[in-house]
C-alpha cells in the first residue's frame, strides 16, 4: 500500500504548487521592498513558513487516506460554526474592518478558511451517499441548508468573498453530482432574485465597491478607484516583457496598493509583463487541471468531489482575484492561490493540494476486484 | 467506512461535466489572456505614461527675491524665513485612531486647539477660527494633496521639533516660506508697496515662468509691483523621481538653479525719508491739535536733486504697514485702507491730481516774461480785486466778473519781482489774460499750455511708481469735449493761477521748480540709483537723465491766436526760453524768501533759499460732503515749492498738505525744516568723511 501511494502521488502537480509558492515569495519580496511597515510585519519570513509548512501539510494529508476526513467533517463542522459564534460575539482581531481572525495563542487562524475546506468535504461526503437522489429538489434543499448553516455565520463577520466561494462550491458540486439542465435554470434565476433581493443588506463598503465597478468615477484621485485604475496602470505598463524584477516604478514607489495580497498579480504584470502573467495563468491553469484529472481517475465519487472542490475553490480564487486586477470584476478581498502573501489561504489551498494527492494517490487504474 | 452508501458512491462523476468545468475555466482564462494583451500590448504606451506620469513630478524652485537698498546701503525690503507647519491630509496614516493621535499630539506642540469651530466655517490660511480636526477635514474634501497650513510663523525650534517628528507623523511636515519683510515699515510703503499672490489673471504668464500660484508673490504696489520683473528672479526646476508618498527620491534630469532677482540701489536717502515723515506728519498733526479738530487729513512731500533727478526722499501720509501684508492680505486691513477717504494705498507724491494753486503761477511768470507780455521792470497796479468781461465768444458782449486777490487790501504798484514773491493774484491775472492797456495782450491759455508742459505739467514724469498720474492743464478744445461748453476768457484768468481746471501731482509741482533751479535744464526724475547682484556687482549703475534744458531744445509751440479763446492753433514753429526768463524767475523764487509770501517762515534760515507758495482752492467730494464748498470761501490746499543754496541749486522740495488752507504758513515750515535736515545729513556725511 505503501509504495502504492508514492507511485500515483502526483509529482507533476507538487511541483508546478512548488513553482507558484516560489515564485509568489519572490513576487512578496519585490513588493514589499522599502516599505518599513510590512518589512516589520515580516510578510515574507511568514510566508516562507507558513509554506514550509503548507508542504509538511500536503505530504501528511496525502498520506492520510482522504475517506478518513469524514468521520471528521461533522465535528469539523460543528467547532468551525462554533469558532465563527466566538468571533461574532466576543470579537476576533480586526483587520480591514472586519472580524475574520482569531487569535489563538501564537498564531492566528482564520476559520472562514478552513470552512472552505471543511465545506468541500461535507458537501462531497453528501452528495457521494446520494448520487441517485440528486434529481430531487427536497435533496438538494437539505444540501442548501447545510451549506447555509456556515455562509450565514461568516455574512455576519461581514465576509462576502467567503460566503461566495462557499456557494459556489455547493453548486459546482451540486453540479459535477449530476445536477438537472432544468433545475440549473431555476437556480440560475434564484441567485439572480437572491443577488437583487441581498444587495441592500450588504455593508456600505461592499455596496460601495459593487457600485464603483458598475459605475466608476473617473475622477478618483484615491480611494478603491485609485486601488483599480494603480493595478491598470501596473499591468499596462508591464508590456511584453514587464519592466524587470524589482524595477517596476509603480510597484517600487508603492503607486499600487495591496501589492503584495490582492494586487500582486498586477506587480508581477508589471514586473515580468505578459509573458511573465500568462506564465502564472499557464500553470494555475495546469494545477487546476491536475485537480480535475485527480477526480476523473479517483476510484469514488466521494474523493472525485474533493478533488473537483479543491479545483474549484482555486479556480474561482484566481478567477475573482485576476478579474478584479483587471478590471473585469469588482474589487474583493480573495488572494491570487499560493503566491498572494498570507498564511491562512496558503495553508487552506495547500491542504487541498494534499487532499487531491491522497486522492490520485489511492486511485486503482486497473481494478479488477 | 462508515456512513458512505457504497452503491451510491461507486457511481462515477459524469465526465462531461468534468469537461464542462475546464472549458468553462478554460474560456475565462483565454478573455483574461485577451484582456491581458489589450492592456499590456495594445494599450502599454499609454498605461507606460502613466506610470512615468505617476512616478515623475516636475518641481519649481522659487528664486529668491532681489533685496532694495537706499543709497546708503541701508535695507529697505529683504526676505527672511518663515516657518508653517502643514498637515497633508492625503498623506496621514489609513487608520483613523492614528490620525486621531497624531492631531491630538500636533495640537499640544503647536498650541492650535484640537476643535473649534466647524467645518462650514472658511478655511482662512494661516487664521486661528478653526482647529486642527476641523482644518484636516476642510482640506480633506477640498484638496488632499495639498498641505493646509495649521499653524504659521512658529518659531524656529517648534519647526525643528515637529520636523524631526515628521517620520513618525506621516502627513505632517514643516514648510519654510520667505517672507518679505520692510524694515522702515509704514515710512517708505508708499515708494517700496508690497507683495500679493499671484492673481488669477496673470497665473497662466507667471505660471509659464514657473512660479507657482499660492506659493509665490508678486509686486501689488510701489516699486515692488514697477520693478517686478527685475525683483522676482527666474525659478529653478527639478525633474525628480517620487514615491506614492510624494518623498522626493533622485533627480530625473539636472536640476536648473533658480536665479535670484537682482537687488534694487534706490536713490532714497532714508535719513532724509525718515526726517521728512517726522517733519511733515508733525506739522499736520499740531495744525489738528491746535484747531482741535481733524482738518488737515494727509500730506506729501518730495525732496530731490535738481541737478541729477535723484530722489532722496519721497513722503505720501498717511501711509499703510506693508509688513501686515507680509504673509497674506488681511481683508480687514485692507477694506478699511481701501475705504479711507484719505487713500493711504495711493502714493499722493506721484498718483494725486490736485489743483496746483499759486505754485502754478511760475508757468504763468515764465510764459510771461518769455512772450513779452511784461517787462521785468513793468509797473502794474494791483488792488484788491479787479472786473474784467467775461466772454465765451469773440466779439460777445459778456458780463462783468470780479476777480479777488487773496490779499483783500491788495499789493498796490508791483514789478516783476514783486508780483511774483508777493504771489500777488491780480499781478497774474493780468499776466495771463491781459488788462485794458495796462496789459494788451495777455499770455493766452494756449501759451499757458506749452510753458506748463516745457516745466513738467501736463503729462507723466516716468517716475518709476505704479500709477502715476497725468495731471491737467486745460486749453478750450478740452474743455469743449469734456465740459460741453467754450472756453471764456475768465477761464483764462483763473488758469493762470492755478486754478479752476488746473490739476497736477505734488512731483509735477516740484519738477516745475526743480526745472527753474537748473537754469532750464530738466533731468527725469528717478528713484532707481543702480541695479546689482547678489554679489554687489553693478549690472546698470546710475546716469542722470535729461528731459531737455527749455533754454536749448526748442519745446514752446507758436499760435496763430495766442491771446484768443478759441480752440488754438499752432504755427508749427517751435522757440526756447531765454535764460534771462530763468534767471528772472529765479530772483522773484529769492525775492518770496527774502521778502515775499516765504520771508517770516525762513527768516532766519542761513542757508540761501528760493521758493514758491501756493494755496490752491479746492472742491472735491469730501468738502462738498462735509458742506464746505461755499462760493468765494472754498477750503484750500497748502504748497510750498523751495530750492537751495539759491547761486547752485542742489536740493529742491515741495511740501503738499491736504486742506492745509495756507501755503506760507502750513506748507513752508514743512518745506523749510526738510531744507534745514538735508543740510544737517550732508553736514554729518561730510564730518564723517573728514574724520576718515
Amino acid at each position: 500500500m505503501r509504495t502504492a501511494i508514492w507511485r500515483h502521488f502526483d509529482f507533476w502537480l507538487l511541483g508546478a504548487v512548488a513553482v507558484l509558492i516560489t515564485f509568489g515569495i519572490a513576487m512578496i519580496r519585490s513588493t514589499i521592498a522599502g516599505n518599513a511597515e510590512l518589512i516589520e510585519l515580516d510578510i515574507l519570513g511568514r510566508q516562507i513558513t507558513y509554506s514550509l509548512a503548507g508542504f509538511v501539510v500536503i505530504l501528511i494529508a496525502a498520506s492520510v487516506d482522504y475517506r478518513l476526513w469524514i468521520s471528521v467533517s461533522r465535528i469539523l463542522y460543528v467547532v468551525i460554526a462554533l469558532l465563527l459564534l466566538v468571533i461574532i460575539l466576543f470579537g476576533g482581531t480586526e483587520a480591514f474592518g472586519a472580524q475574520r481572525w482569531l487569535n489563538i495563542g501564537l498564531v492566528i487562524i482564520q476559520p472562514s478558511e478552513l470552512a472552505k475546506i471543511t465545506m468541500i468535504i461535507i458537501l462531497a461526503d453528501y452528495f457521494a451517499r446520494n448520487r441517485e437522489r440528486v434529481k430531487d429538489l427536497a435533496f438538494i434543499g437539505r444540501s442548501i441548508a447545510l451549506t447555509m448553516g456556515l455562509v450565514v455565520l461568516i455574512l455576519l463577520q461581514p465576509n462576502l468573498s467567503t460566503s461566495i466561494v462557499l456557494m459556489t462550491v455547493w453548486f459546482a458540486l451540486l453540479w459535477a453530482s449530476g445536477l438537472e439542465l432544468k433545475h440549473l435554470a431555476f437556480f440560475a434565476l434564484a441567485i439572480l432574485l437572491v443577488v437583487a433581493i441581498g444587495f441592500p443588506f450588504l455593508e456600505d463598503y461592499q455596496q460601495q465597491r459593487v457600485i464603483n465597478f458598475i459605475f466608476p468615477d473617473p475622477e478618483a484621485r484615491f480611494g478603491s478607484n485609485y486601488n483599480v485604475t494603480q493595478a491598470l496602470i501596473s499591468i499596462g505598463s508591464g508590456g511584453w516583457l514587464g519592466q524587470g524584477y524589482g524595477q517596476s516604478s509603480q510597484v517600487q514607489l508603492r503607486f499600487l496598493k495591496v501589492r503584495h495580497n490582492d494586487f500582486i498579480f498586477s506587480a508581477i504584470s508589471a514586473e515580468f509583463g505578459l509573458i511573465g502573467a500568462l506564465a502564472v495563468l499557464g500553470l494555475l491553469f495546469f494545477v487546476i487541471w491536475r485537480c480535475v484529472r485527480a477526480a476523473q481517475l479517483s476510484q469514488d465519487a466521494f474523493g472525485a468531489l474533493v478533488a473537483y472542490g479543491v479545483a474549484v475553490i482555486i479556480a474561482l480564487h484566481t478567477i475573482v482575484n485576476v478579474g478584479m486586477n483587471i478590471q473585469l470584476l469588482p474589487v474583493t478581498g480573495l488572494p491570487l492561490p499560493f503566491i498572494s502573501a498570507g498564511g491562512s489561504s496558503l495553508l487552506t489551498f495547500m491542504f487541498g493540494i494534499g487532499l487531491v494527492e491522497s486522492v490520485v494517490a489511492r486511485h486503482r487504474a486497473l481494478n479488477f476486484s | 467506512m462508515s456512513g458512505i452508501t457504497q452503491t451510491s458512491n461507486k457511481i462515477p462523476l459524469d465526465a462531461w461535466r468534468l469537461f464542462a468545468f475546464i472549458g468553462v475555466i478554460a474560456a475565462v482564462f483565454v478573455l483574461f489572456t485577451a484582456r491581458l494583451f489589450y492592456l499590456q500590448i495594445l494599450e502599454h504606451d499609454n498605461w507606460l505614461r502613466q506610470a512615468e506620469e505617476n512616478r515623475t513630478e516636475e518641481i519649481s524652485l522659487p528664486p529668491q527675491r532681489g533685496v532694495i537698498y537706499d543709497r546708503n546701503g541701508m535695507i529697505l525690503a529683504r526676505n527672511e524665513a518663515s516657518y508653517n507647519v502643514t498637515v497633508t491630509p492625503a498623506f496621514l496614516p489609513d487608520d483613523a485612531a492614528e490620525i486621531e493621535e497624531i492631531v491630538v499630539q500636533l495640537a499640544a506642540l503647536t498650541g492650535t486647539p484640537v476643535t473649534l469651530g466647524s467645518i462650514d466655517e472658511p478655511l482662512i490660511p494661516c487664521g486661528d477660527n478653526l482647529g486642527v480636526r476641523e482644518m484636516i477635514a476642510i482640506q480633506t474634501s477640498f484638496s488632499p494633496f495639498s498641505p493646509v497650513l495649521i499653524e504659521c510663523n512658529v518659531p524656529r525650534e517648534l519647526a525643528l521639533s515637529v520636523a524631526e517628528r515628521s517620520v513618525d507623523w506621516p502627513g505632517v511636515g514643516v514648510q519654510v516660506e520667505p517672507i518679505r519683510e520692510y524694515p522702515t515699515g509704514d515710512m517708505t510703503a508708499s515708494i517700496i508697496g508690497y507683495l500679493g499672490p499671484i492673481p488669477a489673471a496673470q497665473e497662466v504668464e507667471l505660471r509659464a515662468l514657473g512660479f507657482v500660484p499660492n506659493r509665490d508673490k508678486i509686486g501689488y504696489g510701489g516699486l515692488e509691483l514697477y520693478f517686478d520683473e527685475i525683483l522676482r528672479g527666474t525659478p529653478g526646476s527639478r525633474v525628480v523621481e517620487t514615491d506614492v508618498g510624494g518623498q522626493v527620491l533622485r533627480d530625473i534630469e539636472a536640476p536648473v538653479d533658480p536665479i535670484a532677482g537682482q537687488n534694487i540701489v534706490l536713490t532714497i536717502d532714508t535719513r532724509l525719508q525718515e526726517a521728512a515723515t517726522s517733519i511733515l506728519k508733525n506739522e499736520i498733526l499740531s495744525w489738528n491739535q491746535y484747531f482741535n479738530e481733524i482738518r488737515m487729513t494727509s500730506g506729501a512731500a518730495i525732496a530731490m536733486d535738481p541737478r541729477t533727478g535723484e530722489i532722496l526722499a519721497m513722503v505720501s501720509w498717511p501711509s499703510y504697514e506693508n509688513n501686515r501684508f507680509a504673509r497674506f492680505i488681511p481683508a480687514y486691513y485692507y477694506d478699511q485702507l481701501t475705504q479711507d477717504a484719505t487713500h493711504p494705498l495711493v502714493n499722493n507724491a506721484v498718483g494725486a491730481e490736485l489743483p496746483a494753486g499759486s505754485v502754478f503761477k511760475l508757468v504763468t511768470a515764465v510764459g510771461a516774461l518769455n512772450e513779452g507780455v511784461v517787462s521785468p521792470d513793468q509797473v502794474i497796479q494791483t488792488p484788491g480785486k479787479i472786473t474784467v468781461t467775461e466772454r465765451f465768444f469773440e466779439g460777445e458782449t459778456g458780463r462783468d466778473r470780479e476777480f479777488v486777490d487773496w490779499n483783500e487790501a491788495g499789493f498796490g504798484s508791483l514789478n516783476f519781482l514783486g508780483g511774483l514773491a508777493n504771489s500777488s493774484n491780480v499781478y497774474f491775472y493780468k499776466l495771463g489774460g491781459g488788462y485794458q492797456d495796462e496789459v494788451p495782450e495777455g499770455l493766452g491759455v494756449c501759451r499757458l499750455v506749452t510753458y506748463a508742459e516745457a516745466l513738467g505739467y501736463n503729462a507723466p514724469l516716468g517716475i518709476e511708481q505704479p500709477y502715476e498720474t497725468i495731471g491737467l492743464v486745460p486749453d478750450p478744445t478740452w474743455k469743449r469735449i469734456n465740459q460741453g461748453e467754450n472756453w471764456s476768457t475768465g477761464d483764462t484768468y483763473i488758469a493762470s493761477v492755478g486754478q479752476g481746471f488746473v490739476l497736477a501731482s505734488p512731483l509735477q509741482v516740484l519738477m516745475s521748480a526743480a526745472t527753474i533751479a537748473n537754469d532750464g535744464v530738466q533731468m527725469r526724475p528717478t528713484l532707481l540709483y543702480q541695479i546689482v547682484d547678489g554679489e554687489g556687482n553693478i549690472l546698470q549703475d546710475f546716469v542722470p537723465e535729461e528731459r531737455w534744458d527749455i533754454t536749448q531744445d526748442p519745446l514752446i509751440k507758436e499760435y496763430e491766436n495766442p491771446s484768443g479763446i478759441g480752440a488754438c492753433r499752432e504755427t508749427g514753429e517751435l522757440k526756447t526760453v531765454e535764460p534771462w526768463v530763468i534767471e528772472t524767475v529765479q530772483q522773484g523764487m529769492r525775492g518770496a524768501v527774502q521778502f515775499g509770501t516765504l520771508a517770516r517762515e525762513f527768516a532766519n534760515v542761513t542757508i540761501a533759499a528760493a521758493g514758491k507758495t501756493g494755496t490752491a482752492e479746492y472742491c472735491d467730494e469730501t468738502a462738498f460732503a462735509l458742506g464746505k464748498c461755499v462760493y468765494g470761501n472754498w477750503p484750500s490746499h497748502a504748497w510750498t515749492v523751495a530750492y537751495a543754496p539759491y547761486d547752485d541749486p542742489e536740493i529742491v522740495i515741495v511740501a503738499f498738505v491736504y486742506n492745509g488752507n495756507e501755503g506760507a504758513t502750513v506748507a513752508g515750515p514743512i518745506g523749510r525744516k526738510i531744507l534745514e535736515a538735508y543740510f544737517e545729513i550732508k553736514a554729518v556725511d561730510a564730518a564723517a568723511a573728514e574724520g576718515q
